[in-house]
């Protein structure tokens, strides 16, 4: 527990002096609450009518998830790789878990910042927000396990952002792609970013299959880092 | 204290270590000797299992928690301060931070310890490295070329503060290739090359087996005479001297 702490000390103290990733929690919510107040105030002649007013927070919300927090994860763990900090932590004795829960608790903590964030802006009712809360939780364990197993697999962050981007932009703008195609649909229905697409679209829809297939999602990712970590946390 | 028996190591087809056997004894220094890819990395590495030897014993006489150690590439975080890097080892080691600032001081880097990483001199990162290293008092300490690309004035301070942990009791691994480091600073040395013990003992044992004194032990003389190698200073188009090894006459 103490090398949980420790890292999770060192790494929130480390992102508030990383502008690159506070940046990425920062501009989504950004963007969010921008296109919503522009259509709140009829910025969008003609469209105010056919578009809901959580549509772009929730459509936000679920690339972020997607996206943002995989490159975050991503980029975190590779840099640590590339500057062989990570090879220092288990030198000293860290476990895979302690470090993945150090780096995970600061990401997790400043996703579900953001998401009350999105929460607020979208101006959800009590049982929506806690709702959104806990698909927003699901899918920010989801991504920053997949982020840490890329992170660990790339030689440095070059690779890392080679590797994330694509498989951020498939995860992120997925969802989107299969509300226009059924077979896309059901192809991505398997990923906890469509699962989460379509929840925080539908509160009303059962929230339990989906949240199995988020989890099922998680369990896989668990199991791909601690392979990763086994393989290369220790290598050059 | 630390001992290798008959390591063998290859990377695919390279044979990067073969029949590895010395011993360390406590509270000496030892020192590894040899050129740039001569296998002292992997040795280390071998050491403190972060790699897998492909036969052949090793072992520390200590556990892990009890060595300490300074790696090739320094691996500090260059955002945060000198104090706040210490700072996760004395939480991940369970020791009071007052641990951190005596390190620090241990270094010469007291007056920096508020200093992002980002802002120090190769030499600062390699004392802070360094503090790291001994921040829980480890019994052995592994320094892999701790000296490597410093000032005479910041290498002449870590070679101090060696003398001074060893002294104090810790057991020191040191891997370099410099010759007269080694004079001043080990109890006994081993000389590899290209992954093969060429020579081992004392320095001054060396030097007089080899007939190698001028006015101090001259290991370097040995060396060229045992691998058949020499160290000589050549310019390049750019007229900027560089060193590389090159078969001697």
């Amino acid at each position: 527990m103490t090398s949980v702490k420790a890292i999770f000390i060192k790494q929130a103290k480390d992102m508030t002096k990383n502008f690159s990733v506070l940046i990425m929690f920062i501009i989504f919510p950004l963007v969010a609450f921008g296109m919503t107040e522009l259509v709140a105030r009829g910025g969008m002649a003609g469209m105010s009518e056919y578009i809901s007013d959580t549509m772009f927070v929730t459509m936000m919300a679920s690339i972020f998830v997607g996206m943002a927090l995989i490159q975050c994860a991503c980029g975190i763990i590779a840099e640590d790789r590339e500057t062989k900090s990570l090879r220092c932590l288990v030198i000293a004795g860290v476990k895979p878990h302690s470090y993945l829960l150090g780096i995970g608790g600061v990401v997790f903590t400043a996703s579900l910042l953001t998401a009350i964030v999105f929460g607020l802006i979208a101006r959800f009712e009590r049982s929506d927000f806690l709702a959104f809360m806990l698909i927003m939780a699901s899918g920010t364990i989801a991504s920053i396990l997949l982020g840490a197993t890329v992170g660990i697999f790339s030689k440095n962050q070059q690779a890392a952002a080679g590797l994330s981007m694509p498989l951020a932009m498939i995860l992120g703008f997925g969802p989107m792609v299969a509300q226009f195609n059924y077979n896309v649909g059901r192809v991505f229905s398997i990923f906890y970013t469509q699962q989460i697409n379509v929840l925080v679209n539908d509160f009303s829809a059962g929230i339990t299959e989906p949240l199995i297939v988020i989890w099922a999602n998680i369990a896989v990712f668990a199991v791909l880092f601690a392979i990763a970590y086994k393989k290369k946390g220790l290598r050059n | 204290m630390i001992k290798m028996t008959n390591v063998k190591k290859a990377f695919g087809t390279q044979t990067v270590l073969s029949d590895v056997t010395f011993e360390a004894r406590a509270r000496e220094i030892f020192g590894l000797l040899g050129p740039s890819g001569a296998g002292k990395t992997t040795i280390i590495n071998i050491l403190t299992n972060q790699l897998d030897a492909d036969s052949g014993a090793h072992g520390i006489d200590v556990s892990a928690y009890e060595t300490g150690m300074m790696l090739d590439e320094d691996g500090l975080y260059t955002r945060l301060s000198c104090m706040d890097n210490l700072c996760i080892f004395t939480d991940i080691y369970g020791i009071p931070r007052l641990k951190a600032k005596e390190a620090l001081k241990k270094v010469g880097l007291a007056d920096a310890s508020n200093k992002a990483v980002s802002k120090l001199s190769k030499g600062m990162r390699q004392r802070l490295a360094l503090a790291r290293a001994i921040l829980h008092n480890p019994k052995v300490l592994f320094l892999d070329e701790p000296t490597s690309g410093l000032d005479p004035n910041s290498a002449q301070s870590i070679r101090t503060l060696i003398e001074t942990l060893r002294n104090q009791g810790s057991t020191i691994f040191l891997t370099t290739h410099n010759m007269e480091e080694a004079v001043k600073l080990c109890d006994y040395v081993v000389l590899l090359n290209r992954g093969k013990i060429v020579e081992q003992g004392a320095p001054e044992e060396i030097c007089n087996r080899h007939n190698s004194y001028k006015t101090v032990p001259d290991l370097e003389s040995v060396f060229i005479e045992v691998t058949g190698e020499q160290f000589c200073a050549y310019e390049n188009e750019t007229g900027i001297g560089r060193f590389k090894i090159a078969p001697s006459a």
